[in-house]
């Protein structure tokens, strides 16, 4: 890997160590600041103005959203999807660039499996939250019942249901799997009573014998392998809910390929979002370093490129199928009523992440920053084209219509943001967010006569 | 196994190689051991278990049980409340290859869960002999379990091997 210069050159001269890994990353545990606690009572805050939103739209009745004839699928399933896309990247670092064994996934990929597991969580929360009254979503799980009545297995909706449910059950087992080395760790640091009960509990006891780490490096290669084709099946059956219907603008067969890449860009861009001030408060400067944001940005301009020749290849089979609706369909997005979003869409998902063909610019983290922001508004705005412009222009003029956006969807949008930041803020406080014994591993063992056959370049000491 | 002797001599080492050169020693005294480490090497799997873990065995039963177990619901389940969509089989297994995969994969994961649990005998609340909180910081940990007799002779075993400390416990 690369020799990069950072910021912190003069403190990175002295490879990092067991022992510095440890305090660095221990030390986040730490009680905590001011800023953790404004961080965390403004996302309860949001979380409120979400919760409310929703109470009232239970109490006031489903018209308090947007969703209306034509449009029946708004901004909750807009957010459905565009949370499943942030949900992706995070399996995709822990468990694909795991069985490919790039190090630069290991301090990273932590944050990544927490974004997954708590972005799943807020993507589930908007199906139930569409279907109007949530106290009924149980019909969506095929359990037995008195009219022998049973969900229909061919439609896409239910296999989404099968997809995402099981996309968060292995998620979150992964996640946590991957989080028991490292909280025995804490545990073993920890000093006040609440701190030890919850670590001991939470561990369950792992010590970090070698059978233990055997079965567990066994075990771990196979969860990576299990959850390798969740990241490629989860997003393809998301976009079957669209693809699989006879609409103009979702009838098409690249829409599998097309919402995983987008999937994977939305999702790094979420990370780079989050990893930059996490290493930022917690001075994590030797662990993340550019070397990783580097190797983040490639990944980003790679999706990027697969994302943008997806939209060209969309208006090329538009075009070519000389179908008028779907010709019609397309030629409205750019130039129609609402060319705002296509056009918005347009600069942050293709334009706007060609500027890291740049290198200074891949390992600017300010730049990063604001891009990372950037490219997710244009993600969000994707969705919003393909979900709210397919709908408002079917087939025939007499049944094309408008979408007024309500105060109701706006609240339970900025609540989801507010649901998903307060996991994240707990988290980040109470367990360790950057892999301790991944980011051991990539890093030389104590050897005092023979040099360690490994062969691997460390991420963490290349720079 | 360690818990069954009546002593545990405990080294504790700083660098990886001191600590194998003991376990190898102490594996052709045939005594019982337990190594601990911050983190996994392929170095200690060499030296301590180089046979292939059964984990992904019981991975791969519960894979094909949810394979299983996935179709059957869904086929069933159509079965018991038949709805026609043209002339497509009320069956129709090409639609049931989603259910059928995604239980495969959830079944797998669950299972290896269990595996990890079963092999690597968590969750406990059984003290670990000669556990020290600095195996998980940056030391190696090498048990060794004996009898009295035999105290003094694994004690030099371990020194000689480099140990920064030795020191003995009751085994559990």
């Amino acid at each position: 890997m690369k020799h990069i210069h950072n910021e912190h050159e003069s403190e990175s001269e002295a490879p990092v160590t067991y022992a510095e890994v440890n305090d660095t990353v221990l030390k986040m545990l730490e009680p905590p600041g001011t800023g953790w606690f404004l961080l965390l009572f403004t996302c309860i805050f949001f979380l409120v103005i979400g919760a409310s939103s929703w109470f009232y739209q239970m109490w006031s009745g489903y018209g308090e959203s947007g969703n209306s004839i034509p449009i029946g699928w708004g901004t909750y399933i807009t957010n459905f999807v565009f949370w499943v896309g942030i949900a992706h990247s995070g399996t995709l670092i822990s468990a694909v660039l795991y069985l490919f064994r790039a190090a630069f996934r290991q301090p990273i990929y932590r944050l990544a499996e927490a974004m997954t597991v708590f972005a799943v969580m807020t993507a589930g929360l908007f199906p139930v939250i569409h279907v109007g009254r949530p106290w009924y979503a149980l019909w969506l799980i095929p359990y037995p019942n008195e009219r022998a009545l049973w969900p229909n297995f061919r439609s896409p909706l239910l296999w989404d249901v099968f997809a995402v449910s099981t996309y968060f059950t292995i998620s979150a087992t992964f996640f946590f799997v991957g989080l028991i080395p490292d909280i025995a760790a804490a545990r073993d640091r920890a000093t006040t009573k609440f701190r030890k009960a919850l670590y001991g509990v939470t561990c369950l006891g792992w010590r970090g014998s070698h059978t233990q780490w055997k079965h567990y490096q066994a075990a771990y290669l196979i969860f990576a392998a299990l959850a390798t084709p969740l990241v490629v099946s989860v997003h393809s059956v998301v976009s079957w809910d669209f693809a699989m219907s006879i609409v103009p603008g979702w009838h098409a067969t690249i829409f599998p390929p097309y919402f995983v890449a987008g999937a994977i860009f939305s999702g790094v861009a979420m990370v780079i979002t989050l990893a930059i001030p996490l290493r930022k408060a917690f001075n994590l400067h030797r662990l993340i370093t550019p070397v990783h944001f580097d190797a983040m940005s490639k990944l980003i301009l790679l999706t990027s490129g697969v994302v943008s020749y997806s939209y060209i290849t969309e208006f090329y089979t538009a075009w070519f199928s000389n179908n008028p609706f779907e010709r019609f369909q397309f030629w409205f997005r750019p130039f129609g009523e609402y060319w705002l979003p296509f056009w918005g869409m347009t600069f942050c998902n293709c334009i706007a992440p060609q500027l890291l063909w740049i290198k200074s610019l891949r390992t600017n983290i300010a730049f990063l920053f604001v891009l990372s922001i950037i490219i997710n508004i244009g993600m969000w705005l994707e969705r919003f084209n393909i979900i709210f412009q397919s709908l408002t222009r079917e087939f025939i003029p007499a049944a094309w219509g408008g979408y007024n956006f309500s105060w109701v969807e706006v609240g339970i949008t900025v609540g989801a943001f507010g649901w998903f930041g307060m996991w994240m803020t707990l988290f980040i406080k109470f367990f360790p967010s950057v892999a301790i014994t991944e980011i051991k591993e990539i890093l030389p063992p104590p050897m005092r006569r023979a040099k360690h056959d490994h062969g691997q370049v460390s991420a963490v000491n290349s720079h | 196994m360690v818990e069954s002797s009546s002593r545990a001599v405990v080294g504790i080492f700083t660098y990886l190689d001191d600590a194998l050169e003991a376990v190898k020693k102490v594996k052709e005294s045939n005594l019982d051991y337990r190594m601990y480490s911050p983190v996994p090497r392929h170095e200690i799997e060499e030296v301590t278990y180089p046979e292939k873990s059964p984990v992904r065995t019981v991975s791969l039963i519960a894979a094909m049980t949810g394979c299983m177990c996935g179709f059957t619901l869904a086929i069933m389940c159509s079965l018991d409340w038949p709805m026609r969509t043209s002339a497509k089989n009320i069956a129709s297994i090409p639609a049931f290859f989603v259910p059928g995969y995604e239980w495969t994969i959830l079944f797998g994961g669950l299972g290896t869960l269990l595996a990890i649990l079963i092999f690597c005998r968590i969750p406990t609340v059984v003290r670990a002999a000669g556990y020290d909180p600095r195996f998980s910081h940056d030391k190696f940990g090498v048990v060794v379990a004996c009898m009295g007799s035999q105290v003094d002779a694994v004690k030099q075993q371990l020194s000689d091997s480099g140990a920064d400390e030795v020191d003995i416990q009751d085994s559990l």
